[in-house]
């Protein structure tokens, strides 16, 4: 956590835990994990957040209500709407959050919706802010952000194409690991168009759209794969200029690495922590295993790697809040993304070693983590595409 | 003066003088700091002589007692006299002049006694007794409490034989402040001591020692029954490991950089190193070749990125500040070696051999020969990892096998280990 909190950041900080605590502790996520299917078919449409029973890790409209009670998704929304956070620093807010979500691998679209309301609020049309951003500040709808193909490029375009046709766009392809667009009400789609990138906003129900939950390795949250089978998408639902959404969709990267390296530092510390602990508790040879050199000295360069990806996620918050849309914020978000997308599975791989044939059990907490780490690493940018979009950004 | 003048008066005081007395600062012009050491004594003289000036003057140890040799005023007099001097051309001595006005001069305030501090000081302020540390050993590096450096009474004086390695600027300073083992019975923290030893008695033998780079910044001593008299002990006999812990800290606060403030509407200038091997690989637009690039770039971001939290956690005072500048020197300790090879990889071929004479011809070369000077020195990463699980992780300190036993059977029994 970045040691320069004010006093009114740790008081919302601590009403944040508490109400993580009281809805869903690591341990109702696990209840909620071996409640679902071991492997999920498409979700049935319904309502935002309730699911068929059997989605598993729905995290409910009342838990993503009071969630926005606390701000959650009004951080980067106008200021009539509560955006700016406590500090007027919404985003830097917004990733100090995250940490916390991430400790305790909170499900749900935290970051997907954040992106959205930052993207309706810079280039939404005067309907869509008026229909559609309030409810998401609000809680009462969930929104997914689809951008990546399923060959992991998140430069936008990639997956789908948006030809022109008769009451708007024809949207046809496939887009990837899409967070929790099972749960989502409201689809940003990113979109190659007539003229270069587009974004068009759609509700989950728009015909030709199918949603498929992903059978995969984070079992804390659902990726989806979203087809687009010729959906229309009415001029109304476009989001800024058609063929010139380049700008905002990079800006809406940014926001998503700032928040995800976020998630990813308070997961890496918590189950850092929980190996430490271990370390000094689980006793071989006469003595706690903690005192053999080999485990201190892995413990002091994984407790490193936790302290440079907090520096990193906290330089890349500060980046991207100051620094807006300017290729500065933009190559801090891809430099933290790549840093600590390495330095998560690092994190998680030294700890599998100090926990041991434990590590092994489905009841130990670790593998959660593992999962997760692991995901993050990928989600929104893997370590090595962000290296090139750093290369591209700094003129190499 | 009976009471310290007045802060602001006193800075426009020494504002005038500089102004009057000391040359401009030309950013242009190379540090001779920086530089292999491959300097003799006489090129010192004339920072020795500008020091001696400013003495003169009263602005050297503005903090120190007027016994001495110093003016007596306050540290935010001597702050203030330094945020003057920054645009000046001040006195360039050396390595041996940092050790000297740094760890080494902090270390005689605490612990000497007002004989030695009233002899030697107003000498040490003048630049007329420049210091450096006699500390490492060939045989006792990480083990700093394990030195073989032997001392032993001989009627008013002490007789000092023994060898001290990777000293910088011996070559040319007039005292070492030597560590000492004086009790062989006792256990091996516990029978330690320090003392003046000028540098060109009888018995001394200074050698630059030759590095794998070529150059000769450090030097090996050599004392074969050098007299030394018993009022140039520093602190207490047997008491050293005291005196060592004050200049251990003192070292340890210059140890981090802040990082360098960029606007941050731009992204980070690339190192232009980095873009000159891989261009002259003709790897620019090589994918492999710009993760490596991206790789170095990100960690030198990440580096900074940490000096900025640790500064904040060490205000926090949360965690013990000498854990968490442990954090800083493994992270240089593991990201400069990362650098280097990532540096030749990007080449490939190309840094390994160079034009006879060409300018920067051997940087890449040089950079990697250099690249694990500080995952060694100045506490290697191993003794980072100890410090940070220990002090940091609270786990429990490695078993130790010579801590409680006279030193005089440890390396008896080191020797028959088993």
């Amino acid at each position: 956590m970045d040691p320069e909190l004010s006093d009114d950041q740790r008081l919302l900080l601590e009403a944040t835990e508490s109400f993580i605590k009281a809805a869903l502790p690591l341990a109702r996520v696990r209840e909620l994990i071996d409640a679902g299917p071991a492997d999920a078919g498409p979700a049935d449409a319904g309502p935002a957040g309730t699911g068929p029973a059997g989605t598993g890790l729905a995290d409910g409209p009342a838990y993503r209500k009071q969630a926005a009670e606390l701000g959650w998704f009004a951080f980067l929304a106008p200021e009539d709407l509560g955006g700016g956070g406590v500090s007027g620093e919404g985003l830097r807010d917004a990733a100090i959050f995250a940490e916390l979500r991430g400790r305790s691998l909170q499900p749900g679209n935290f970051i997907d919706t954040n992106v959205v309301v930052s993207a309706l609020t810079a280039h939404g049309s005067a309907q869509q802010r008026e229909e559609v951003l309030p409810a998401l500040v609000a809680g009462e709808a969930a929104a997914a952000w689809a951008v990546a193909d399923p060959a992991g490029d998140w430069s936008g375009p990639a997956g789908v194409t948006a030809t022109e046709a008769d009451g708007g766009y024809r949207l046809s392809g496939v887009k990837d690991l899409v967070t929790e667009a099972q749960a989502a009400d409201w689809l940003l789609v990113t979109a190659a168009a007539p003229g270069g990138p587009a974004q068009f906003l759609l509700p989950a129900s728009a015909p030709g759209l199918t949603v498929e939950v992903m059978p995969g390795l984070d079992l804390t949250r659902r990726l989806c794969r979203v087809r687009f089978d010729d959906v229309l998408a009415a001029p109304a639902a476009a989001v800024g200029e058609v063929g010139a959404a380049g700008p905002a969709i990079a800006a809406q990267l940014d926001v998503a690495c700032v928040l995800s390296v976020a998630e990813t530092a308070g997961a890496m510390q918590y189950l850092f922590d929980l190996s430490l602990q271990y370390s000094k508790d689980r006793i071989a040879f006469g003595r706690p295993i903690g005192s053999f050199q080999a485990l201190k000295h892995q413990l002091a360069d994984t407790s490193l790697a936790v302290e440079l990806s907090h520096a990193c996620a906290t330089g890349a918050a500060k980046a991207v809040q100051a620094g807006g849309t300017s290729p500065g914020g933009a190559e801090a978000a891809s430099l933290a993304k790549s840093f600590i997308g390495d330095a998560a599975v690092e994190v998680a791989h030294k700890s599998w070693q100090i926990f041991g044939g434990i590590s092994y059990t489905w009841e130990h907490d670790f593998h959660f983590y593992l999962r997760r780490l692991t995901t993050d690493a990928a989600l929104y940018g893997s370590p090595a595409w962000h290296r090139e979009r750093v290369c591209q950004l700094a003129g190499v | 003066m009976n009471e310290a003048p007045d802060l602001e008066a006193y800075r426009r005081q020494a504002r005038q003088w500089l102004s009057e007395n000391l040359e401009p600062r030309d950013p242009g012009k190379a540090s001779r700091e920086r530089g292999g050491g491959h300097d003799s004594p006489a090129a010192y003289l004339p920072a020795r002589a500008l020091q001696k000036k400013i003495h003169q003057a009263g602005y050297a140890g503005i903090d120190w007692p007027t016994e001495y040799g110093g003016q007596g005023l306050t540290r935010a007099h001597a702050r203030a006299f330094a945020e003057e001097a920054r645009a000046y051309q001040t006195p360039e001595l050396g390595h041996a002049g940092g050790t000297t006005f740094g760890p080494v001069g902090a270390t005689l305030l605490k612990h000497a006694s007002a004989d030695f501090l009233t002899r030697h000081g107003p000498k040490i302020l003048a630049a007329d007794e420049l210091f450096v540390q006699l500390f490492s050993e060939p045989a006792a590096g990480s083990d700093m409490a394990g030195i073989l450096t032997r001392a032993d009474r001989d009627g008013d004086d002490w007789v000092i034989t023994g060898s001290k390695i990777w000293t910088s600027g011996a070559h040319y300073a007039d005292y070492g402040m030597c560590l000492a083992r004086t009790n062989w019975d006792a256990p091996k923290h516990r029978g330690l001591t320090w003392f003046a030893v000028p540098l060109h008695a009888p018995g001394v033998i200074v050698q630059p020692i030759r590095e794998i780079t070529g150059g000769a910044e450090f030097c090996q001593e050599f004392l074969d029954g050098v007299r030394v008299s018993q009022h140039e002990v520093i602190g207490e006999v047997d008491a050293g490991w005291t005196v060592a812990q004050t200049m251990l800290l003192a070292e340890r606060g210059s140890g981090r950089e802040d990082p360098v403030n960029m606007p941050v509407t731009q992204p980070q200038t690339v190192d232009p190193v980095l873009l000159r091997v891989a261009e002259e690989a003709g790897r620019r637009q090589d994918p492999v070749a710009r993760q490596a690039i991206a790789k170095i770039h990100a960690g030198q971001w990440a580096r900074g990125q940490l000096g900025t939290r640790i500064g904040g956690l060490m205000l926090a005072g949360g965690k013990p500040p000498a854990g968490l500048a442990s954090y800083w020197k493994l992270a240089e300790g593991m990201r400069v070696p990362e650098r280097a090879r990532l540096l030749l990889e990007i080449g490939q071929g190309t840094p390994l051999t160079w034009e006879p004479g060409a300018e920067g011809g051997d940087d890449v070369a040089n950079e990697y020969l250099n690249s694990r000077v500080w995952s060694i020195a100045g506490g290697s990463n191993e003794m980072q990892r100890n410090a940070i699980s220990e002090q940091v992780l609270g786990l429990p300190r490695e078993p130790s096998f010579d801590r409680g036993k006279p030193f005089r059977e440890v390396t008896r029994d080191a020797r028959n280990w088993k």
